[in-house]
């Protein structure tokens, strides 16, 4: 291959519930797919070596680090970041509690944040304070000093077990 | 950062000295030299790639042989930019020493980094700086037999 | 003083917080605008070098690239930048560009700068470009810089003193000859840098058609950029737009010149399309500003009663290359050794302040500016007193502080203090915390072998600042704001002013106060800030002057429409405006309350049918007001910090048990932000405290340049923190109210030095160095190395 050529291979996968085909380079990282191809920029870069957690988005459920995912290991599978997993009402309680407690300031953490809180709930649903704090442990947040969300999450874990209950 | 080896190698000094002042040798030693060049009797230049860390880089760089004492000992040292990378540089002092028909190799050798390489590989030179140095005289030494063998089975 | 009015005291929630909470936050590292391109900087991985030689052929014929630019094709259209105050006499920096063109002053220093179709693109045209250098002797370390043989950092400079300055006091020497007791310490204070999740991003774009310079940028300050675009770049101001939307995260990282933002202008001048250039992690610990590495030798003279008489501090405080612009890399040191001492009665001090070049990347102000290092001196020195003397430690906190009633007061440094309240703060702070509960713990557990430690900071802290900052000192930064607030056609209303947002709440608090002098609910009160074009020009966000400041210039521009709006009303209704006043969206009678003019009527009338108002009545539903502080130079705050920790002693890992603040920030205009600011400042405080450092060699190659060895504060070591308020309003402004958002960063690492060296006390060993890392409590307790 000579100097210059860019290749692009094809990439086929469903993003917040809709059928993608684009072209990607195959050394795109899916964060950077989702931010610059599709404009999903909700998903945020903030050290690209999967220490910092504000590009996590679930990929087959799961939450990884898109910084650290190529676009193209992505192909057939199913990606939520935090616009769709806004839209689909599941956080609803967890961004009201966290708009509650004022547990995000600046906002660049807050996807990131929403994605590991999302999937500790899925997980255990009633985490110590202790617990929620290991969690969030991938999550770096500059602003907040963290004890707002952890408030908030415990608080919707407590709603959500008191809605159970009933 | 210092780092300190003894090699066994099987040819004896004459032989081994000779094999450091050779330019396809040490092309053939240096790991990820692509290019090396003999540009006086002393110096040459080199690309070397590299993987320090997370940092890949090509280097293009110097070498110089000085302190020279035939057979016995010399200071291989050698710069290289890595452009966007950074930059590597290192010396280290040769000593060869004869015994059993063959040369005890010991070298003592410093490196540094600098730019990008430094500030996300630095935790690794030790490392890093270790492995090289060994393939390097691994390599020199296989290269170095490969040679004998071949000279002297052209000789029988 | 006015009455305490509905809005302001309240918790209300933060309207723009519900965007981020979607992933809908408008950041310009999220921005794309047509035919954008983007930059990538070939930088030098020497600390001190001249280029030789430099091969672009490569590079310029690379995919993507739409232009590379040295030194030649840039700098000569931008003015150099030259870091002076005048009020720091003596300082000296060498005058500074965007592109290195002969000589690199740090590794990082930009010398090619790329611009292609994608930064991928262009930092593979990166990759091809090879830079010839000679190395030139680096000065890197306070002893290399302090040599006088060693040559200066940079060329442009005849040594590497930057700024040299003594404070004295007429008795100092006398209070240390006839002390009963003096306490010295050796302190070493770690450079640190403010790792903002959103790093430094710029979008800039020129229109050749219209001569427009329009640049979004990730700042806290808009204003000074227009200003210093429309300067140094020769466009006049009304022609440069400065937007900042969505900034993710600043603590005053995001306030300073750097070479990459200014180049990306140029480019932008150059190409006439949008550049943008976004720094990734690397680059921000390469180039952001770094902060507050001291090297102090400090002394505190006591009575044999506990008297504080005195302190006598050398400060070495070593920058970069260069004096950062337009603010300086001496306003740390400058408030460091001026806030010594100063919460306490303390008459007498000297304090000595040496600025220090080095071949390292500039430095400048970050989140306390000084006050950590200023508290942090102070309070370990009086806990050591309190050793010797045999004192507790509170109890001679509170022998020292300045009284409650005994103000005003003015340190033995000249700042002067209209009213703050150490006595109480202490006072609540012992209960809060159940501090001889926390005692009697500590010694239980001491006997197990657990060695627990209880740490107290007592600070003060510079908020609403005037000009005495920057403006005597012939910077162009503004220590005024200014508000536009109308009401609409609608009814509704619409506040435009200068204070800025970067998440700490500055738009919820000014809809609180203008909704409160206007009797409307603070959701009818929408806030634009953060774009030259759209407001007034003011100083924005900077040293804790959005609540003061910003929230005076909002009510005082509030008060001006209800003004206007009641004096419209009375014309209409031919009233007289004494008897009406302004209430939950109308006009009504000041007596009985009944409602006569809603303002959607007031806002129909005026806009569709100003004729049928009275001749000569100002129907104009707009007004615009701007404040300056007068009266006291700094608003001063207070507080009390206390850390609960453990040590560990054969790992040397802190525990971070509880930590507690009691904080008089004037009058709260929302609680539920101000603790939060609090908590968030705690937080940083306590990274500096016990893991952040910016590890340079001795050939200026800064070692640790991501986050996996830099440590951040994470969730699961910080602790909970326990917040309390006093409440001491400040005369000089009708609102009363004063900054906080640095507090909780100026006494948290004072607290947390104190408690791990209270903990340890019984070993007989201390720390006088930050961050404390494991390996340095190890070293102290005479294990392994640090």
């Amino acid at each position: 291959m000579g100097p210059g050529r860019v290749v692009n291979i094809p990439l086929e996968l469903r993003v917040n519930g809709d059928d993608v085909a684009e072209f990607v380079e195959p050394r795109t990282s899916l964060a950077d797919f989702l931010r610059d191809k599709l404009q999903l920029t909700g998903t945020h870069l903030g050290c690209e070596m999967g220490v910092c957690g504000a590009c996590l988005v679930l990929l087959d459920g799961k939450p990884v680090h898109g910084c650290l995912v190529l676009a193209v290991q992505a192909a057939g599978s199913e990606v939520q970041t935090i616009e769709g997993l806004s839209e689909s009402g599941l956080v609803a309680d967890l961004q009201s509690a966290f708009h509650e407690r004022n547990a995000l300031q600046c906002g660049y953490c807050t996807p990131g944040m929403m994605m590991t809180a999302h999937r500790l709930l899925e997980t255990d649903p009633d985490p110590d304070r202790a617990t929620i704090r290991r969690a969030l442990s991938g999550n770096y947040c500059r602003c907040t000093g963290y004890e707002a969300i952890v408030d908030a999450i415990a608080t919707t874990a407590a709603r959500r077990r008191t809605e159970a209950a009933q | 950062m210092e780092l300190t080896g003894t090699h066994t190698l099987s040819q004896p000094p004459e032989i081994v000295w000779a094999g450091l002042f050779d330019a396809t040798m040490l092309a053939e030693s240096i790991p990820g030299c692509e290019d090396l060049d003999q540009t006086s009797d002393t110096t040459f230049a080199a690309t070397v790639k590299l993987k320090i860390g997370p940092v890949s880089a090509k280097f293009k760089g110097d070498v110089e042989l000085s302190d020279i004492v035939e057979p016995q000992s010399c200071l291989l040292s050698g710069k290289g930019s890595g452009g966007m990378a950074g930059f590597a540089k290192g010396s280290a002092r040769v000593e060869l020493r004869a015994e059993n028909g063959g040369t005890i190799l010991t070298y003592t050798a410093d490196a540094a980094l600098g730019g990008k390489l430094a500030s996300l590989g630095s935790r690794l030179i030790q490392s890093t700086a270790n492995k090289l140095a060994n393939e390097f005289f691994t390599n020199f030494g296989e290269v170095l037999s490969r040679r004998t063998f071949s000279n002297k089975s052209r000789q029988e | 003083m006015t009455d305490r009015a509905g809005h302001i005291g309240t918790p209300h929630l933060r309207e723009g917080a519900l965007r981020h909470l979607a992933g809908r936050g408008d950041f310009v590292s999220d921005q794309q605008l047509p035919r954008m391109v983007h930059a990538a900087f070939l930088r030098s991985p020497m600390a001190h070098g001249t280029i030789v030689s430099l091969d672009l052929d490569e590079a310029r014929a690379s995919a993507g690239v739409v232009a590379v630019f040295t030194a030649a094709d840039l700098n000569p259209r931008c003015a150099d930048w030259t870091s002076q105050l005048d009020h720091f006499v003596g300082m000296t920096s060498a005058p500074q560009n965007m592109l290195a063109a002969e000589e690199v002053l740090w590794v990082g220093h930009p010398i090619v700068m790329v611009v292609a179709r994608t930064r991928a693109e262009a930092e593979d045209a990166c990759d091809k470009i090879f830079v010839d250098f000679e190395e030139l002797e680096t000065v890197a370390g306070i002893d290399v810089a302090l040599n006088a043989d060693t040559p200066p950092a940079a060329s442009g400079v005849d040594s590497n003193l930057c700024y040299k300055n003594e404070l004295k006091t007429a008795g100092v020497d006398d209070a240390f000859a006839n002390a009963a007791l003096i306490v010295e310490g050796n302190f070493a204070f770690g450079r640190h840098t403010a790792v903002t999740l959103e790093p430094r991003a710029i979008i800039a774009d020129h229109d050749p058609a219209t001569g427009q310079l329009t640049v979004r940028h990730g700042t806290q300050t808009p204003f000074q950029f227009q200003d210093v675009y429309a300067r140094h770049f020769g466009v006049p101001d009304h022609k440069v737009r400065v937007i900042a939307p969505d900034v993710g995260g600043s603590f005053g990282m995001k306030l300073h010149v750097y070479n990459e933002e200014m180049a990306t202008v140029a480019a932008a001048l150059i190409l006439n399309r949008p550049v943008k250039f976004l720094a990734d992690r690397l680059e921000s610990f390469v180039t952001d500003i770094h902060a507050r590495e001291h090297r102090i030798h400090a002394r505190m003279a006591f009575d044999a009663d506990g008297t504080m008489l005195a302190m006598d501090v050398d400060d070495v405080a070593p920058i970069g290359a260069f004096s950062a612009y337009p603010r300086t890399s001496v306003v740390e040191g400058n408030q460091a050794y001026r806030l010594m001492g100063a919460p306490y009665k303390m008459k007498e001090y000297r304090g000595q302040l040496t600025v220090l070049f080095q071949n390292k990347v500039q430095t400048s102000q970050y989140r306390a500016v000084g006050h950590p290092i200023a508290c942090q001196v102070t309070e370990a020195l009086l806990d050591r007193a309190a050793a010797e003397l045999g004192i507790d430690p509170w109890e001679l906190r509170a022998r020292n502080v300045v009284p409650d009633d005994a103000y005003p007061a003015e340190s033995a440094t000249g700042y002067r203090f209209e009213k703050l309240s150490h006595e109480a703060s202490l006072q609540k702070l012992r209960s809060l915390m159940d501090y001889d509960g926390l005692r009697a713990e500590q010694t239980a557990l001491r006997e197990k072998g657990i060695y627990r430690g209880i740490g107290l900071a007592t600070f003060v802290e510079i908020t609403n600042p005037g000009v005495a900052f920057y403006g005597v000192g012939g910077a162009r930064i503004s220590a005024q704001d200014g508000a536009v607030v109308r009401l609409t056609p609608g009814g509704e209303v619409h506040c435009a002013i200068s204070v800025t947002e970067q998440g700490q709440g500055t738009e919820t608090i000014i809809a609180q106060i203008v909704a409160d002098q206007l009797g409307v609910a603070p959701s009818q009160v929408k806030v634009t800030t953060g774009d030259t074009d759209a407001t007034p020009s003011g100083g924005a966000a900077w040293a804790c002057r959005g609540a003061g400041i910003g929230g005076e210039t909002a009510l005082r521009a509030g008060r001006k429409l209800a003004e206007r709006i009641t004096d419209i009303a009375a014309a209409l209704l031919q009233a007289d405006p004494a008897n009406l006043k302004l209430r939950d969206g109308a006009v009504v009678d000041r007596g009985t309350g009944e409602v006569r003019l809603t303002l959607a009527e007031i806002g129909r009338i005026a806009t569709y049918r100003p004729d049928t108002l009275p001749g000569g009545v100002d129907h104009s539903l707009s007004v615009a007001q701007h404040f300056a502080p007068s009266g006291y130079p700094f608003g001063f705050t207070n507080g009390v910090q206390a850390a609960w920790i453990e040590v560990d002693t054969e790992t040397g890992l802190v525990t971070l048990l509880k930590h507690w603040v009691v904080e008089d920030c004037g009058r709260i205009i929302n609680p539920l932000l101000v603790d939060e600011q609090i908590r968030g400042g705690v937080v940083q405080g306590l990274g500096a405290a016990l893991f952040e450092e910016c590890l340079y060699d001795e050939m200026g190659q800064l070692l640790n340049g991501s986050l996996a060895d830099y440590l951040v504060p994470m969730a699961g070591e910080m602790p909970d923190i326990v917040i309390s308020h006093i409440e001491t309003p400040t005369e000089d402004t009708i609102l009363g109210a004063k900054g906080v958002g640095e507090a909780g960063t100026a006494a948290a690492g004072a607290a947390v030095l104190n408690a791990v060296n209270d903990a340890l006390h019984p070993l007989g060993t201390r720390l006088t160095q930050t961050p404390m890392t494991p390996a340095r409590i190890l070293a102290a307790l005479g294990i392994g190395q640090a």
